[in-house]
């Protein structure tokens, strides 16, 4: 998993043209985008505009996010039982998820934690992360070098 | 949709449909739906009819020509990505040569098709449309909706409550399964709320584009939605009004609506 290495540098450099982008498919004021808003609890987001802001980093940073692929990224070698049972994350899924988003405030993340709620923690930099990941991978496959 | 002519799966996707000559009026916005329609097609055959995409995003609608009963439309859509989650598509559609409306940046969410209609009886749709194509003729036009308009400030707002039918014919087909009222019928609605508003500031405007419309949920039948129109900016050529559909004070759908001054149709 390579997002422990990811700088602040690099989430800085790309963080006004992402909160851009969230602003226009949010439809609220750029200002109002901070590096740790919850996309849900503090932006209002809904499935619809995950969809969105998808395809608008998409677009715009040229890259392919494979939608639907956060959690399981986030599981990374555990198991999918291991991970979650009876729609709960697991003591070892939360640990996991505390690893993979290590933007999000230790405290939001609630016990017992349900599996549908984890986008629930999804901050604007958990998107700036993903961008940043996915450049990664599209120059290791000899595609073009992140701006 | 009457006849898919060409079909790259997964990628592209190209069609017809004739205007019935005898209809009153083929709204703009039902032509978009036609290239929706014929993107959906294309994203269904290439997940194999196990998802169908829902209306969703359009970044983008330019409204490039009017349209009249009796013409042929010619359909393209190039989908830029499809798999079980999301189509993403651009679209176009002609009549003569001539480019009526293009939508760009437009994105359905797929949905399990069983849902929503049968999946054998959209596969034998699929294989009659890829053939000899289907009957023509089969649209009657839209029935008749109206909102009433309850409030807003002349040039500045305009506020209508539309009573969705608990009964309409076209919930038939849309869907089979589960009803829904169809987003296109939506935008229409808010369109006119929109030329309303616009007709009430001096010029003569001319609907240009539709741009990040968004559907947010099901409207199923029998809802009471309010529609909403703001002035959003306005220069010395150009309107642009914000629309938005709200049940019970929830954002249902919204989209930005631009129009230019000038025009003859």
């Amino acid at each position: 998993m390579s997002n422990e290495n990811i700088t602040k540098e690099e989430i800085t450099a790309i963080f006004p043209k992402v909160a851009e982008i969230m602003a226009d498919a949010l439809g609220c004021d750029v200002e109002k985008v901070k590096l740790n808003s919850s996309l849900i609890s503090d932006l209002g987001a809904e499935s619809i505009d995950f969809l969105d802001i998808i395809f608008r980093l998409e677009r715009t940073f040229k890259v392919k996010i494979p939608r639907g692929k956060i959690i399981e990224a986030a599981r990374g070698e555990l198991s999918e039982s291991a991970f979650e049972q009876g729609g709960l994350v697991s003591d070892a899924g939360v640990a996991r998820l505390k690893t993979f988003l290590n933007e999000v405030p230790a405290d939001r993340f609630k016990t017992p934690l349900k599996s549908a709620e984890i986008p629930k923690l999804f901050t604007v930099e958990t998107f700036c992360k993903m961008v940043i990941r996915q450049q990664r991978a599209t120059a290791a496959a000899g595609g073009a070098k992140p701006a | 949709m009457n006849r898919i002519t060409a079909l790259q799966p997964g990628t592209s996707v190209r069609g017809n449909y004739l205007i019935p000559p005898d209809i009153a009026d083929f709204q703009q916005s039902l032509v978009g739906e036609a290239v929706g329609q014929l993107a959906a097609w294309a994203a269904m055959a290439a997940v194999d009819f196990k998802c169908r995409p829902v209306a969703g995003i359009a970044g983008l609608i330019e409204l490039l020509a009017p349209v009249r009963p009796g013409q042929t439309l010619e359909l393209s859509a190039e989908l830029e990505s499809v798999d079980i989650e999301a189509v993403s598509y651009r679209g176009e559609a002609s009549a003569n040569g001539i480019p009526l409306i293009r939508l760009q940046n437009c994105v359905g969410p797929m949905m399990p098709v069983e849902e929503f209609d049968d999946p054998q009886l959209l596969r034998e749709h699929f294989a009659v449309l890829c053939g000899n194509g289907s009957a023509t003729g089969g649209f009657g036009g839209i029935p008749p909706l109206a909102f009433t308009r309850n409030g807003g400030e002349p040039g500045k707002s305009a506020r209508a409550t539309l009573q969705v039918s608990a009964s309409a014919p076209f919930f038939a087909d849309h869907f089979p399964r589960r009803p829904v009222f169809p987003g296109t019928l939506l935008m229409n609605l808010n369109l006119q709320l929109a030329a309303a508003l616009a007709a009430e500031i001096p010029g003569r405007w001319k609907l240009r584009t539709v741009s990040d419309l968004k559907l947010r949920s099901f409207i199923p039948p029998g809802e009471q939605l309010e529609l909403e129109a703001k002035l959003g900016a306005r220069t010395e050529n150009s309107v642009i009004v914000i629309v938005e559909t709200r049940k019970e004070k929830k954002l249902v759908g919204s989209a930005r609506v631009s129009f230019a001054l000038g025009g003859n149709s």
